[in-house]
């Protein structure tokens, strides 16, 4: 009894303590206030004279490592462009990369630090992470590209989903396997995907597509844990399907197509824009994947005939000559590019603020960095943009991939209602 | 080490209970968003760590299902406060936030209960791999209820709101000039509830039942001979120890202000295990220093890399923060396993105790 008094009195006095010492000046008490610039520009969080800060909320460590490695090397290049040139509105472009691992909880305490201190985050890997401080983007109004394509990300005035949604690839592409003369009516398409978003949106749109086209679909939901493909090769094999499609991986990719072709399967199988990356050529899958296997993707490849796309190759390869030319080099070198020029916009309108950002990016409704994927960013609850290249790999292009089919939008993809929020 | 732990708490502890909890107190006026949301997660993770170290250190029990029963409390919470959604489809009781909270808690001690015919009957390791079946249902059960769970988008959280007073940023809340808002508002939430969480379980862990879960790990059939219902205490340390990780998960939710399944995976049940092991097994004050330890080193490591030494700039290529931060992680786990069998905790106590030893030695 005596110690339960003696303490509670001790954490009395302590609270006192603490009061007194609190009510001493302490510098969150002044607040942020929206200041203006020598040049007259207002400006937001993370802008000074000088410089611009931008956040990159990426995972180095995690699942996503070597995407997440791609997409923050090709910002840092073109930011370091940019600053080679004079930077923005006069001011240098600063990234401040933070690394949360795919892990939802550090995406959120980072996301916390960077709503301090940036203006807006032209790279955030991972729809769970975004997903997760989702309403924080919408009451901080923070610009943000997420790098995930999922329509559940659809909706929000400050998120801008840059390309295709994986639905709108996967209807393209369907409907480019029966121009291709490679299935027709009545035949049977085997998806196998992942359980969540990316894969339940992709899915979406093959049924979208197959319902339209008079096919059937067998569904094959996968974890990102399943790494070896060999059942589900039996159950398509054992389903008789006469396409495969794929939303998973690279390593499901490269499992999958391995032991299907070993099998004597010849079907073609179509995935989408995340199953693939140019490690896969180093590995036994190899030559399963040169023959009949294509990759639906809003982004052009690294050996696509652009003279924007061979300058960033030349560029990237020179800057980090040991990294691979994957689909996350065009993608961030892409983000930053649209978050510059918004700035740009903005600084012309002389509000630098955050809502000076997202309005600037807003009007902009036909937006072209010669990358291959002109986008309009006027609306937000419809993708940027539904063409969709078909891209094969090829051991001897830059990048490991070759167009087989020059960005379209097919006419379902243009009738599609896109769902919004969700998927 | 029972003799000592039964010992009333010296002034000096006293001092320094009270120091601890001045300084927790005053962060709040001080501290950036960002710590204060790292601090909110390492409070909920304590409370979930204790709940832990009563089942793993004190009754010897293995867990790798905890993350489960955090998503519970989680999600019991989200499902019971909120208002039903018809346009996303999603389902809800819109209840009082408060009587959702305990309501969540308490589906979470009986999802313990459930189980615990299981947990009664297994002992150890045992059951860590009957356990970590619950992982997978949880994932699975997250991803897929869409109605309840909100599928792999996860659900906005309601704000918690305790007669009129609301948890959120609005409407904001100015103390000694400075603004409170959600974290700050939270902070205090949290502090409470962890004094009272860990009150609890030192109460029980130095009572009746404490000695018994003691005996039951470490030799069962003494246990039984001495008149302790072996499976009952098993079943209902389970449960408690899920109720503490259901309050954990109510917390979290309220941080995160968004659920998101992908978050409740293995890896945090690994968390927890480190966090008590790390801290020191069977002891409230290690499972705090352990959880606080585990969830602020990373996010620490990243925020301030710019001033560490030997450590590269994220994305510049070299070794960059979160690799050191899980490579001196890992480093740790060893380093305690090897070294410091009673985790952080038993460290302190043999400083203590060989203190105590020298000076006796001195005067004489």
């Amino acid at each position: 009894m005596k110690s339960t008094l003696r303490s509670a009195a001790v954490s009395l006095v302590a609270l006192a303590l603490a009061a007194t010492a609190a009510g001493c000046s302490s510098d969150k008490a002044t607040g942020g206030s929206e200041a203006t610039g020598p040049d007259g520009v207002k400006q937001g969080p993370g802008v000074t004279d000088k410089t611009i800060k931008l956040g990159i909320a990426t995972d180095l460590t995690g699942v996503y490592a070597p995407l997440g490695k791609s997409i923050t090397q090709a910002q840092q290049l073109y930011y370091e462009e940019v600053n080679q040139r004079g930077g923005v509105c006069g001011r240098t472009i600063e990234a401040v990369v933070r690394d949360h691992g795919y892990d939802p909880q550090k995406a959120v305490s980072i996301y916390t630090e960077l709503n301090n201190n940036v203006l807006a985050i032209p790279h955030f890997l991972g729809s769970p992470m975004v997903s997760a401080v989702k309403q924080r983007i919408e009451s901080d109004k923070m610009f943000t590209i997420p790098s995930a394509w999922t329509t559940a990300l659809l909706g929000s005035k400050y998120i801008q989903v840059t390309g295709t949604t994986y639905d709108v690839d996967m209807i393209n592409g369907v409907q480019w396997l029966m121009d291709k003369k490679l299935i027709k009516k009545g035949d049977k398409l085997g998806h196998v995907y992942f359980e969540g978003d990316y894969g339940g949106s992709a899915l979406r749109g093959t049924k979208y597509a197959a319902e339209q086209l008079g096919l059937e679909v067998f569904e094959l939901p996968i974890k990102p844990t399943d790494r070896d493909m060999k059942s589900q090769v039996a159950a398509l094999a054992k389903e008789k399907v006469d396409a495969i499609l794929l939303s998973a991986g690279p390593q499901q990719a490269a499992s999958l197509a391995g032991i299907a072709r070993s099998q004597g399967m010849k079907q073609p199988i179509l995935g989408s824009n995340s199953a693939y990356s140019p490690q896969l050529l180093a590995t036994p899958a190899k030559p399963a994947l040169v023959e009949g296997f294509f990759i639906a993707t809003a982004g052009a490849p690294m050996s696509a005939d652009l003279p924007a796309i061979k300058k960033l190759a030349e560029a990237y390869s020179k800057k980090y000559p040991k990294d691979p030319l994957d689909s996350g080099v065009v993608n961030g070198y892409g983000g930053a590019s649209i978050v510059v020029s918004a700035l740009e916009k903005a600084c012309a309108n002389k509000d630098l603020t955050r809502e000076g950002l997202i309005n600037a990016h807003r009007s902009e409704a036909n937006a072209d960095d010669g990358l291959g994927t002109p986008m309009n960013f006027t609306y937000f609850d419809k993708p940027a943009t539904r063409k969709t290249y078909i891209i094969k790999p090829d051991e001897k292009a830059t990048g490991g991939a070759v167009i087989v089919e020059q960005a379209f939008e097919s006419e379902l993809a243009k009738n599609y209602q896109v769902p919004v929020g969700t998927f | 080490m029972s003799s000592l732990s039964r010992s009333r708490m010296s002034p000096l502890q006293l001092a320094g209970l009270a120091a601890v909890l001045a300084v927790m107190v005053i962060l709040p006026f001080y501290a950036e968003p960002f710590l204060m949301q790292a601090g909110l997660f390492a409070m909920a993770a304590a409370i979930g760590a204790i709940g832990l170290n009563l089942l793993t250190g004190s009754t010897g029990q293995l867990s790798l299902g905890h993350a489960f029963f955090l998503a519970i409390g989680a999600y019991g919470y989200v499902y019971f406060a909120a208002e039903p959604d018809s346009a996303h489809h999603l389902s809800g009781w819109g209840l009082p936030t408060p009587v959702a909270a305990v309501l969540a808690i308490a589906l979470a001690g009986v999802a313990g209960g459930l189980f615990s015919p299981i947990a009664g009957r297994l002992k150890g390791t045992y059951l860590g791999i009957a356990s970590l079946a619950l992982i997978f249902i949880g994932q699975h059960i997250l991803h897929n209820a869409h109605a309840v769970t909100g599928g792999s988008n996860g659900r906005e959280v309601p704000p918690l709101e305790i007669f009129g007073f609301v948890f959120a940023d609005t409407p904001e809340l100015v103390v000694l000039q400075v603004p409170f808002r959600a974290l700050e508002k939270l902070w205090f939430l949290n502090l409470v509830l962890l004094v009272a969480a860990a009150w609890i379980a030192r109460g029980i862990l130095r009572g009746r039942p404490g000695r018994a879960m003691n005996t039951i790990r470490d030799h069962e059939i003494a246990a039984g001979v001495m008149g302790v219902p072996v499976a009952r205490y098993r079943g209902a340390v389970f449960v408690l120890s899920s109720m503490y990780a259901g309050l954990a998960g109510v917390l979290l939710a309220l941080a995160f202000q968004r659920t998101v399944p992908d978050y409740f995976g293995f890896i945090l049940s690994l968390e927890y295990l480190a966090m008590i092991v790390i801290g020191g097994l069977g002891t409230v004050a290690g499972s705090i220093v352990g959880a606080v330890l585990v969830s602020m080193l990373p996010p620490l490591f990243t925020r301030y890399s710019d001033a560490l030494p030997l450590i590269a700039a994220s994305g510049s290529g070299g070794l960059d923060a979160a690799q050191a931060s899980r490579i001196l992680y890992g480093a740790v786990v060893i380093a305690v396993i090897l070294f410091l069998p009673g985790g952080l905790m038993g460290l302190w106590m043999r400083l203590r105790t060989s203190l105590a030893l020298r000076r006796k030695v001195r005067p004489s």
